[in-house]
């Protein structure tokens, strides 16, 4: 029996041993190593660097703002969508998910098209007589946000709504029945349940976000993110030391967003 | 169950204007006459699509990005499948943390993901980019497949097997006349997934290019930074559509739940 | 000479025995039932006969061949379960020819003989069905013609009717009955359920935590129990621990608490040497301390708990030998408190391990 397992699992375990689990241990072994003694330059060099902690930090902001956007749209979307009838949601969610499986490319490059200074939005924005000169968006962190929310919208109302859609609908017309109105109903029962959906959703979007290489590649501009950073340093300057630190930091704080989430799912957690 | 709430109905429409807008946005300029891409477009041409098919790297990193998605889909399947079996229908210890790490290239960055590679296998490994491009690939795609046939494993009622093997069949028989014809609409559902995840994806790719080797996401990211004409709005197009018939027959094959599910 | 026999097998899983030196013998042509509560192993016996579990120690034989070591696929036993296991991919037909087919038979023959075995269980004309177009009667059905079909050397059944209504279980019992003996197959059948077991079987096993309490025809199991846990089992509710005991011939007195008791040795009582008495409530006879004469086999006590059983009321009476549950007719039912007296009829007083 063992044996049976075993003989299924090892082609797939060895292939991911030798082509992704070496290669991720073995470059962030690297990073703290230097002439064979351990350090830990490479980190001192990159905090006290205020070109790349910037760029840290806008990452950070970015992703940020991004599940924020994220929320504040997603919710309310997955909500309704979770009290439609049948086919009204089957159709709704496929028009989510439509855009979640289209090429990143063509969805970054579609709010170039609408960004730019002579887009859509500038060429609307005049015409109506807001403003007079086109405004830098394309190619600024706020582009990048936009393309983010876009990119990752999809996501957090997909995963909300499976959340929600397993709430039974009886909850609320019982707490509308002790006298809660519409909204108090809403979020005395509807938040507090959807709260693990959200956090998964929210991890998928801040993580997401955080190591998104296209999009800010495209509508970024000259302003740098840690992954297209990372990128710059690994093939445009072939400094793979300095590459290899990033990637570490990327991972770890990717994990570390994923464990203080969880921690968070579970102290938040309403079935205790 | 219906509710109805004009506010929240109006802002759904918003978002999905939102969502939707911009790729409709893509669809109507590639039909832009012009040289230069506007919104809205000037006319209806079809020239830009012509082009796709004249410029040989469009073509060339098609071609290259089919085969790296079907033939890495072919092996992930190869490692997948069995994985997948096994994870679904034995009982052992440290199954949980196994399954973890065949669930793990999701969860690490892409864009680390695809450096690493870059460094071991072409750099350390010595593979031809070709190869680093479809093993990345193959990396990226498993988890999907193991995700969507352990999800089909799990609605499939593993007594069925013993019945096959009382009546004479042995294990591999069992596997390719009971299990595998029932959960064959899960596996073509996982193929397509996955390939869908490979065939649009940069974070591997963009590290594994090389002299006459890149995929079509890759090469349109090039063409962008150089060029703003109609040509990647029609490629967007042609795209869109080739989603859209592989996600109407992912939701034929087992419906759209699994997206919804974490 | 037993067709079937398990020697001293043990199975274990993660270092728990669940079947601990096992001896089984079944006859040729039989229906032998293991019955027992859940965890009594009776699953996990059928199972290793099968093939499904292999034996640590110990050996299988049938015909007098050594089947321990051969794989289930290769052992030609028929196993119905209990959810079906149709495969739901293929049609009635197809799930019935699927053994004939590895088989190597030839298609004009699988169909003579999928033919007959579907009119045998009475599913003529559901041959292109699929499984999930078919009642739970009609797959259980489908599930036994399969098994049926590559005339296997042994019928094994997993609680087979346990996921079907009441009258439908009654009605299939029957047919399995009926099957069974026109084709003279040897069968060993799985259940948890009494009546079932007892109205279709040659013989019984009453099984419990791993080994055989009593093997036996339905009658002599219900009739003379030979241990406690079967006389429980199957409703004997009282006991009576006996200090002496002298026999005399077939005649057995028995002391407890310097109260007598009489009870007669009977040739099927096979826990006879036992100094446990056991008796079914319907076989106390209980009345009033002026109706029943103290004596040989009597005990006075009071009623603790009366309860209304639609054609008769249950008391439990407690006594100086502890509580005692019978049942009796009547019209007008004793009260909470009231003194009566039980007695305890010889012939019905049955001896226990």
């Amino acid at each position: 029996m063992k044996k049976k397992v075993l003989v299924l699992l090892l082609p797939g375990l060895l292939f991911l041993t030798a082509f992704m689990l070496v290669p991720i241990v073995i470059t962030v072994g690297s990073t703290f190593v230097h002439d064979g003694a351990f350090t830990l330059e490479g980190y001192m060099h990159f905090f006290g660097d205020t070109f790349f902690l910037k760029i840290l930090f806008t990452t950070l902001e970015v992703s940020l703002v991004t599940t924020l956007m994220c929320i504040v749209l997603g919710f309310p979307v997955a909500y309704y969508i979770s009290r439609r009838g049948r086919r009204q949601k089957s159709l709704l969610l496929a028009l989510a998910i439509f855009p979640l499986l289209t090429s990143s490319v063509v969805r970054s490059f579609s709010w170039m098209i609408i960004l730019g200074k002579k887009g859509l939005l500038n060429n609307a924005l005049i015409a109506l007589g807001l403003i007079k000169e086109p405004m830098d968006i394309l190619y600024t962190p706020a582009a990048m946000m936009i393309g983010l929310v876009h990119l990752f919208l999809p996501l957090i109302i997909i995963t909300l709504v499976g959340v929600m859609e397993n709430i039974d609908p009886d909850l609320i017309k019982a707490a509308e029945s002790l006298g809660a109105s519409r909204f108090s109903a809403f979020r005395k029962v509807i938040v507090p349940l959807s709260v693990p959906g959200l956090i998964i959703g929210s991890i998928l979007v801040f993580v997401g976000s955080l190591t998104a290489y296209t999009t800010p590649a495209l509508l970024g501009g000259k302003q740098k993110v840690i992954s297209t950073f990372l990128y710059q340093n690994a093939i445009t300057l072939n400094d793979w030391y300095s590459a290899s630190v990033i990637a570490t930091i990327m991972m770890a704080i990717t994990f570390a967003v994923i464990a203080i989430m969880n921690k968070i799912a579970n102290t938040l957690n309403p079935k205790g | 169950m219906q509710e109805n709430n004009r506010g929240l109905g109006l802002f759904t429409l918003l978002v999905y204007l939102f969502l939707l807008g911009p790729l409709v946005i893509i669809a109507l300029s590639s039909f832009e006459p012009g040289t230069v891409l506007k919104f809205p477009p000037t006319g209806f041409s079809l020239r830009w699509y012509q082009k796709i098919f004249e410029v040989e790297m469009f073509m060339k990193t098609f071609k290259t990005s089919m085969a790296v998605s079907l033939l890495g889909n072919l092996f992930a399947l190869l490692l997948g499948i069995p994985a997948a079996y096994a994870l679904s229908r034995f009982p052992f210890k440290g199954k949980d943390a196994l399954n973890a790490v065949f669930l793990s290239p999701v969860l690490i960055p892409g864009i680390v993901l695809g450096f690493t590679m870059l460094k071991f296998l072409i750099v350390t490994y010595h593979l031809p980019i070709y190869t680093g491009l479809l093993v990345g690939h193959t990396v990226v795609m498993l988890p999907f497949i193991i995700r969507v046939v352990e999800s089909s494993l799990a609605n499939f009622d593993f007594a069925v097997e013993e019945a096959a093997l009382s009546l004479g069949a042995g294990r591999l028989q069992t596997f390719f006349r009971v299990v595998l014809p029932n959960i064959k609409s899960g596996i073509i559902a996982a193929v397509l997934i996955a390939f869908l995840e490979s065939f649009n994806n940069v974070d591997i790719s963009v590290f594994m290019t090389g002299p006459g080797v890149s995929t079509l996401p890759i090469q349109m990211l090039t063409y962008v930074e150089n060029y703003f004409d109609p040509t990647i709005a029609a490629i967007s197009v042609l795209l869109m559509a080739l989603t859209a018939v592989l996600m109407f027959v992912i939701e034929r094959l087992m419906g759209l739940s699994y997206f919804t599910k974490r | 000479m037993a067709l079937l026999s398990l020697e001293k097998v043990s199975v274990a899983y993660e270092n728990q025995y669940i079947l601990q030196n096992f001896d089984l013998s079944v006859e040729k042509g039989q229906l032998i039932s293991l019955l027992g509560p859940s965890g009594c192993g009776k699953t996990t016996t059928l199972r290793l006969i099968a093939g499904f579990l292999e034996a640590k120690e110990g050996k299988f034989l049938l015909n007098g061949k050594d089947y321990t070591r051969i794989p289930v696929n290769k052992r030609n036993f028929g196993f119905v379960f209990q959810n079906y296991a149709l495969f739901p991919h293929l049609s009635v037909y197809d799930n019935v020819a699927f053994g004939l087919r590895l088989r190597k038979v030839k298609e004009p023959e699988i169909r003579q003989r999928v033919t007959k075995v579907l009119d045998a269980v009475s599913l003529a004309g559901f041959e292109q069905r699929f499984p999930k177009a078919l009642s739970g009667g009609q797959r259980q059905r489908v599930a036994i013609a399969r098994a049926l079909v590559i005339e296997p050397d042994l019928l094994l059944f997993d609680e087979p009717l346990s996921n079907l209504d009441a009258n439908l279980r009654v009605s299939m019992r029957v047919e399995i009955r009926r099957i069974q003996q026109e084709l003279g197959i040897t069968t060993i059948y799985v259940s948890h359920d009494q009546e079932e077991c007892f109205s279709i079987s040659d013989r019984v096993a009453i099984m419990n935590k791993g080994i055989i309490e009593q093997l036996d025809r339905p009658a002599a199991i219900f009739k003379y129990p030979k241990t406690e846990f079967v006389a429980r089992f199957i409703g004997f509710n009282n006991f009576i621990d006996f200090e002496q005991r002298s026999d005399s011939g077939d005649e057995i007195e028995l002391k407890a608490k310097d109260r007598i008791f009489r009870a007669v040795r009977h040739p099927g009582m096979s826990g006879a040497n036992g100094r446990k008495g056991a008796i079914r409530p319907d076989d106390i006879v209980v009345g009033t301390p002026e109706e029943i004469e103290a004596g040989v086999g009597c005990l006075t006590g009071r009623v603790k708990v009366s309860t209304f059983l639609g054609r008769s009321y249950q008391y439990v009476v407690e006594t100086e030998l502890g509580s005692f549950t019978a049942n009796k007719e009547m019209e007008s039912p004793f009260l909470s408190g009231q003194e009566v007296r039980l007695f305890f009829p010889r012939e019905k007083l049955v001896l226990v391990e």
